[in-house]
């Protein structure tokens, strides 16, 4: 569990004081932390839930790491991705050897590292102001990589990013205050135990569900969202989608699932849900009418998003408790996987045509055709089309919607399909027109289209191993 | 002197994070909103260290005090990233007023000559 | 009464002070008042009897955040006027005789006044006598390797989140300087000769002062954030005064600096999980040594992002 933070932080810091080295840091990172994560998948199927107590002494007044089914599949999924970003990275980054992409480059793997880090923290901590100091440090490497770009959008973008991450993760802050207060620990279980109903929690709890779905970007606090990730480099524009927003998703699972689930009432739920529900809408609607590829996939992450907040309604009875909550996370990996993919190819995109604007992306499967058909597995995934992941999640959805009697969970999923479907093949049917002379200017390495096909193949055969996440998920979950 | 009332404290410190907030949003000067963030940060450590304050026997909590430090900490750091990067915004938004800048856009990034070696 | 008239002063004057440090329509003059205000948090942290966080407080709260945003006021005030001969769009204050704009301002303020009755009324349902971590704390002081409390949660009952803390400070020198080139101050002390010899013999002592505080932090208030923040104003003095550029020209010996505190503390942590099988979990009655490198590293790496924060990106020819 230890080489999991220590592993990529000790990396950070050698990446910097050794930029050449960057690439080779990353790589080092990886292969500690792959180890890591496969031999803690091995303790977990094996021997149930493990702990650590760091330090050595304990909650509440030492700090105690959690690894149960939920966190593992997200370290792994964490991996997988950095993984994939690490090795598009290097090609992607070494574009022009200009000064600025020298400059990109040196500072691109310790952040990138950084952001490795903070994500493996998150995941594994079960102290709220621990996990607040995860957060910062998430949310700092995530807008310092967008602002790698340089260019103007990017730095706007990334400074309204940094000003809503820094409030929302202040009243998070404030909300552990108040948890603090009433409960004398900080520690995720502890708060469990000790948690009266009452006008201190209520508001704390508000608190820092506030800030998390800030940082989850929820309708309607998602509007930072489509400019920071569509003007960031293309990488990082995918471990943003992929993974950071989900970092605040699933700490909000942490604390009304399992520190406060005596909150969990309907109206929460019910909230939750309709808040979810208008992402869909909304996200799907404006990815509709966007002009560039980017923006497009961004707003298609605000609708994405609002599947996962399905889960809080879903989550009331009892029958389909368990099959919601396993639908709202293998989406969530699936999503991971195709939005990575999606942003990699854009990346290829901008690579080779010089832009991104949809309308004159005529022939990107002439041209890329593996980028064209990795972005066609990819959409088969965020439509959810079987087998895919994405299928398989919004399947597990519906059923338990309709074994809670909740029929319109089923017709905002189908509603989103649908949409999804159509912003989909807006961007296919321009990707199998006849290319237009003189729009393809740049060739793009094999590796780059390669990898982003890979992960749009994972997202389609995640619905295959579907099974396997189930049988992880239940353990350490919240059920009796 | 005997300890001061810790409720207090805490009242002023959910003030400044109200205060705070509101200048974060109303205000549109980079400056301010960076200086509203801090106000913000320092209202919630002023809450923690009254509760701290609360549970003072013998001593008040050293936890919320290492918590806060902590904090501070991490408000200088974000305060350093922020102002850097309001920097760069404003550098561009100056440069858009004048049709011909002073130096040219890709003036603030390159390599370090220091690490030719 | 005197003391209880006291903190009602002090609380007053405090929520005045914020409410004018970010409304001022003179922003050098709220900037001041920001800094003033940082004083006297400070002081409300004794009153709170937390003297470890006056420290911080005076240092780093006020004194270095401060500095920052005014630098950064003084460099952007420059750039407007070079730009135009007018303030900037950006420089614009809320001042705007908007109607919509003041009537979103009336509704901002409404809610921000009904989240401030909220929090009031959340936070004054909490227990009047909090159990708090106290005696959990003082049980566990022998064993924390230090005698001030507020140390021993910091290196060894929570050292993980310090751990998580030094890396924050780390990323935050790694993206200011992805972000620009640092501008040198104007040296104009060359010419000052007796001010500058001045200064060669405050700077060593300000850089023992540092190190007295970090020793004496296992004890007493004090510590590597406070020694650090000393550490970063003897730095911040040497960059106005022109010293120790050279010095600071040697990019990697610089980045070693900067990255010591993440280095040790994450090699030791990882030693000390080969040792005892805990993360970050020292060897039973060698805490205080442990402790000690640790912060000593910390000192450096704090004491040196801090001050090259007040750079503003990173170091390098003009």
């Amino acid at each position: 569990m230890s080489g999991l933070i220590l592993g990529p932080l000790v990396a950070a810091a050698l990446a910097f004081t050794f930029p050449k080295r960057g690439r080779g840091m990353a790589w080092a990172a990886a292969g500690v932390v792959g180890i890591a994560v496969l031999s803690l998948i091995r303790a977990v199927l094996g021997g149930g839930v493990q702990s650590h107590r760091v330090s050595g002494w304990g909650a509440p007044l030492g700090i105690d790491l959690r690894a149960d089914g939920l966190a593992v599949l997200l370290l792994a999924l964490t991996a997988l991705i950095a993984v994939a970003v690490t090795g598009y990275a290097a090609p992607y980054l070494r574009a022009a050897d200009s000064p600025e992409a020298r400059h990109r480059e040196r500072y691109f793997w310790p952040l990138l590292l950084f952001l490795w880090t903070a994500l493996n923290a998150l995941f594994l901590s079960r102290d709220l102001f621990n996990l607040y100091v995860a957060l910062e440090l998430l949310g700092f490497a995530a807008v310092a990589l967008v602002a790698l770009e340089g260019k103007g959008d990017a730095l706007r973008a990334a400074l309204r990013y940094l000003f809503v991450s820094l409030s929302a993760s202040l009243f998070y802050l404030l909300g552990v205050a108040l948890v603090y207060g009433q409960c004398a620990t900080v520690d995720l279980a502890l708060v469990a135990e000790r948690a009266p109903r009452g006008p201190a929690l209520t508001v704390a709890l508000a608190l820092m569900t506030g800030g998390l779905i800030a940082k989850a970007a929820l309708f309607p606090l998602h509007f930072w969202l489509p400019p920071a990730h569509a003007n960031a480099p293309a990488p990082v524009s995918a471990l943003l989608s992929a993974l950071v927003v989900k970092g605040a998703f699933y700490l909000l699972l942490r604390l009304w699932f399992e520190a406060l689930p005596v909150f969990h009432t309907p109206a929460a739920a019910r909230l939750f849900g309709m808040l979810g529900a208008a992402a869909i809408l909304w996200g799907s609607i404006n990815a509709l009418t966007q002009s560039r590829l980017k923006l497009l996939i961004a707003y298609s992450t605000v609708a994405q998003l609002g599947y996962l907040f399905l889960v809080f309604p879903l989550m009331t009875g009892r029958d389909g408790r368990f099959g919601a909550w396993c639908g709202g996370l293998l989406l969530l990996g699936a999503h991971a996987c195709a939005k990575t993919a999606m942003f990699l190819v854009a990346g290829n995109i901008l690579r080779a045509a010089g832009h991104d604007r949809i309308r004159e992306l005529a022939g990107i499967a002439q041209v890329l055709p593996v980028s064209a058909f990795a972005l066609g597995l990819a959409g088969v995934s965020l439509v959810g089309l079987p087998p895919s992941g994405g299928f398989a999640g919004k399947w597990l959805l519906l059923s338990a919607g309709l074994r809670e009697g909740q029929w319109w969970v089923a017709a905002v999923i189908l509603v989103g399909s649908l949409l999804a479907a159509a912003y989909i093949m807006r961007v296919m049917t321009r990707a199998f027109a006849p290319a237009v002379p003189g729009t393809w200017v740049r060739p793009v390495p094999p590796i780059m289209e390669g990898t982003a096909l890979a992960l749009a193949l994972v997202a389609v055969g995640m619905g295959l191993a579907g099974s396997w996440f189930v049988e992880l998920l239940w353990l350490g979950g919240p059920w009796p | 002197m005997p300890d001061a009332d810790p409720r207090l404290y805490l009242l002023a410190g959910l003030a400044l994070f109200a205060i705070g907030f509101y200048s974060l949003v109303v205000q549109t000067h980079l400056l301010r909103r960076i200086m509203a963030l801090n106000v913000m940060g320092s209202g919630v450590f002023l809450a923690f260290l009254a509760l701290a304050l609360k549970a003072a026997a013998p001593m008040p909590d050293p936890v919320p005090h290492a918590m806060v430090l902590t904090g501070i900490v991490v408000a200088v750091c974000a305060t350093g990233l922020a102002l850097a990067l309001a920097d760069r915004v404003q550098a561009l938004e100056a440069n858009e007023e004048t049709p011909a800048p002073e130096e040219p856009p890709s003036a603030e990034t390159g390599s370090e000559p220091e690490d030719a070696g | 009464m005197i003391p209880q008239l006291l903190d009602g002063t002090l609380v007053l004057v405090v929520v005045a002070l914020a409410w004018r440090a970010l409304n001022d329509r003179d922003l050098f003059r709220g900037v001041i008042e920001f800094i003033a205000l940082g004083l006297l948090l400070a002081m409300a942290w004794l009153r709170l009897r937390a003297p470890d966080l006056a420290l911080a407080e005076a240092a780093v709260g006020s004194g270095l955040t401060g500095a920052l945003i005014l630098s950064a006021l003084v460099r952007m005030r420059r750039r407007e006027q070079a730009a135009a001969g007018q303030p900037a769009g950006v420089a614009t204050g809320p001042w705007a005789k908007d109607r919509a704009k003041n009537f979103s301002r009336v509704l901002l303020g409404a809610l921000s006044v009904a989240m401030l009755g909220t929090l009031a009324w959340a936070a004054l349902s909490l227990p009047a006598k909090a159990r708090g971590l106290t005696a959990e704390a003082l049980a566990r002081l022998p064993d924390s390797g230090v005698t001030n409390p507020v140390t021993a949660v910091l290196l060894n009952f929570r050292a993980y989140d310090t751990l998580l803390e030094i890396g924050v400070l780390l990323l935050a020198i790694v993206g200011v300087w992805a972000l620009r080139r640092g501008e040198w101050p104007a040296a104009d002390l060359r010419e000052r000769p007796l001010l500058l010899s001045l200064l060669r013999w405050v700077l060593p002592l300000l850089a023992v002062g540092a190190g007295y505080l970090l020793w004496i932090g296992a004890s007493a208030p004090g510590g590597a954030f406070q020694g650090g923040a000393l550490l970063a104003g003897a730095l911040v003095l040497a960059l106005l005064s022109g010293l120790g550029r050279r010095l600071l020209r040697r990019g990697r010996l610089v980045r070693t600096g900067l990255t010591i505190g993440v280095l040790v503390f994450g090699v030791a942590g990882a030693v000390a999980l080969g040792w005892t099988g805990g993360l970050l979990q020292y060897p039973t009655g060698q805490a205080g040594a442990w402790i000690l490198v640790i912060e000593a590293a910390a000192l450096v790496s704090i004491g040196l992002t801090l001050g090259l924060l007040y750079l503003g990106g990173r170091p390098g020819e003009k």
